[in-house]
């Protein structure tokens, strides 16, 4: 159907409120992030952009100011607080550890466990894969009580391979499941054709089948790393020093108040990571990589 | 290159046995085409050559090796698969050098016989593009450069044109004659296609339901089909078929059919009185003029150009008749249809057997 001059504009529109629907908390959450308290909350009504930008914020939690220093630095005197328990420097360094090797782990067991399913045949295949589906039945409060104990016995309290292995137990079902359908996208016909050329199971799996699905790898990954760079609640049950960044943030709401500003900075913070790992496999997300091996 | 000798080969999936003691040898530098409609075990009997299937029973050798335990990596063979499986990550030329680079060959060798694949095939100008960017037909020539740059002893085609357009299919069915032709290696080829078949065959085994209905030369199984399930498959349109029983009339033997009497020769086989399934293939009954020949009425006319296909109604049973004259005819007409008597197929209605077998009639005689 060709579209007339209006139903185009009228599509662009739609499309530019949909997008400013999904970034706007995103932008008002950065905007915080660089105002004083006072703009933050205004008794006089919202502020857009009628403050005086500050670093503060930023300071405090990236650089591990307290803010009584940085008032005495610029001379002012607009509040107190801001002990260096609001420095956050670690806690990235935690968090970034724990996802990137959460999915590391992950991903490493998926792609092998799917390939096994996808290709194999052996009794109870289905019910094994049902099984592995009803991983992801229980949510993780269900069984928080038994993961305590386990890992205190196993001196896995408070470490960051603790959570490493934790984040791992939660993905790796969905990470099995999503990894065998990618999988079950390549044809065995593949497999035997690299099979007749030479190849022995491994090689099949690594130098063919492998890099077919590195979309489906791509995927994994990000889904992976998003659950783990987010997860709260296991994190809260099983760590006391290490605080991974959900945790830290609501160490910010106090009894005396909650540091809006800090919390803005950290989140906006948050974001790049993320952001950067996205971008980074972005290009190997495009579905079609096995294009071309197939008929159409 | 090899011979390949399949020696009572049974395949079963549990209990339920698909291929019923297959015997079949093939001759080194053969195109052996293994034709049947779906379901009738030709590609696993072809997986089987390739170990990809394990075998029941029976033994499987090519060249003067039994292959039942070896690796298909070992076997010497190569594969062309439907749907071509080319490795889509990797160039054309990657695709088609996996094989060697497996095996560590030295890196001059691989180029040399990357390129003398793809001289052969066309592909030259192909070789650093991805599977992706290459039309169907390209992409099937991959699959075929892959199976020859490893100098297989035999080839082995699991119906490789289907996926292809109808001209396309014509075009490469052509290629891969020449192919073999070039490179006189040993070849069995997949397909449910007969035209397919009918072109590329030095040899044809027609496989139903697991077992082989017959062997032969494409021309000998269009001319002399072993039974009727062969009459009936290979041919398009299909043969005619009249039910009726031997007679004779004015001491001529005949087929009573319907009232009709149908024409045999008269050193005919069957017995007067036997039950038989009159066959004539389209192009063997034209039609007569005068009193010559089976009274018929005209029910649909096709001309498709080069010929007229004529359906008509004899004895209430729908046949049809081929002609190159342009006839003016049309629905209701009358018409007459005279067979060809040394064309004429009788075969028994219970079993599907040929009446009077091949050995009685001197091979010359029908050919000519």
């Amino acid at each position: 159907m060709q579209e007339t001059f209006w139903q185009r504009r009228l599509r662009d529109v739609a499309a530019v409120l949909v997008v400013g629907v999904f970034m706007f908390p995103l932008f008002w959450w950065a905007l915080t992030s660089f105002k004083p308290t006072s703009a933050i909350f205004d008794k006089d009504g919202i502020v857009w952009f009628n403050f005086k930008p500050t670093l503060v914020n930023y300071a405090v939690t990236m650089l591990g100011k307290s803010r009584a220093e940085l008032a005495i630095e610029s001379g002012n005197t607009f509040g107190v607080g801001g002990a260096s328990s609001y420095d956050s420097r670690q806690t990235i360094i935690d968090s970034l550890i724990v996802a990137i090797g959460a999915t590391a782990l992950t991903v490493l067991l998926a792609v092998m466990a799917a390939y096994a399913l996808s290709r194999m045949r052996f009794r109870w295949r289905q019910a094994y894969l049902n099984w592995i589906l009803s991983q992801r039945f229980m949510p993780p409060i269900a069984i928080i009580v038994p993961v305590v104990f386990m890992f205190h016995y196993m001196s896995l309290l408070d470490t960051r391979l603790g959570l490493i292995l934790v984040d791992t137990l939660i993905n790796l079902p969905i990470a099995v499941l999503l990894m065998k359908s990618f999988y079950d996208d390549v044809p065995v016909d593949v497999d035997e054709a690299a099979m007749i050329d030479g190849a022995t199971r491994l090689q099949i799996f690594w130098r063919v089948v492998l890099p077919m699905v590195k979309g489906g790898v791509a995927a994994t990954a990000v889904l992976c790393f998003i659950f783990s760079w987010t997860e709260f609640l296991l994190s809260l049950f099983l760590t006391n020093s290490i605080r991974t960044l959900p945790v830290k943030i609501t160490t910010f709401v106090t009894s005396t108040g909650s540091e809006w500003g800090f919390i803005a900075a950290l989140g906006t913070t948050a974001v790049i990571p993320s952001f950067i790992f996205i971008l980074l496999v972005q290009k190997q997300l495009v579905r079609g990589l096995t294009l071309g091996s197939l008929k159409e | 290159m090899a011979s390949v000798t399949i020696s009572n080969v049974r395949k079963s999936y549990g209990g339920f046995e698909v291929l019923h003691g297959i015997d079949l040898s093939i001759a080194n530098g053969e195109f052996v085409v293994l034709l049947g409609p779906s379901g009738c075990g030709k590609s696993t009997l072809l997986r089987m050559v390739a170990g990809l299937e394990p075998i029941s029973s029976g033994q499987i050798s090519i060249g003067n090796v039994v292959v039942n335990d070896l690796h298909p990596k070992d076997r010497d063979i190569a594969m062309v698969f439907q749907n071509y499986a080319l490795y889509a990550h990797l160039s054309v030329f990657d695709n088609m050098a996996f094989s060697m680079q497996l095996k560590k060959r030295p890196k001059d060798e691989i180029r040399r016989k990357v390129e003398w694949a793809a001289s052969i095939l066309n592909l030259t100008p192909y070789l650093d593009r991805q599977p992706r960017q290459l039309s169907g037909g390209q992409r099937q020539r991959v699959a075929m450069g892959r199976a020859i740059v490893r100098d297989p002893s035999v080839f082995l085609f699991d119906e490789p044109l289907s996926n292809l357009d109808a001209k396309l299919r014509v075009q490469m069915r052509t290629e891969i004659k020449e192919l073999h032709h070039k490179l006189s290696t040993t070849t069995i080829y997949v397909t449910h296609d007969q035209i397919e078949a009918m072109t590329m065959a030095d040899t044809i085994v027609v496989l139903r339901d697991g077992k082989i209905e017959q062997i032969g030369k494409p021309l000998d199984i269009y001319d002399r089909p072993a039974n009727l399930f062969v009459a009936e498959f290979i041919g398009s349109p299909a043969m005619n078929f009249l039910s009726g029983e031997v007679a004779t009339e004015a001491g001529r033997p005949v087929v009573h059919s319907n009232g009709v009497a149908l024409p045999l020769p008269s050193d005919v086989k069957a017995t007067v009185g036997q039950t038989v399934k009159y066959g004539i293939r389209p192009e063997h009954l034209r039609p007569g003029a005068g009193t010559e020949g089976i009274p018929a009425k005209v029910s649909v006319v096709e001309p498709t150009g080069p010929e007229i296909h004529i359906y008509a109604d004899i004895g209430g049973q729908e046949v049809c008749a081929i002609t190159q004259d342009r006839l003016e005819l049309s629905p209701d007409d009358q018409i007459r249809l005279v067979p060809a008597l040394d064309r004429i197929r009788l075969f028994e209605p219970e079993t599907g057997k040929v009446i009077g077998s091949d050995e009685t009639r001197p091979r010359t005689l029908m050919r000519a």
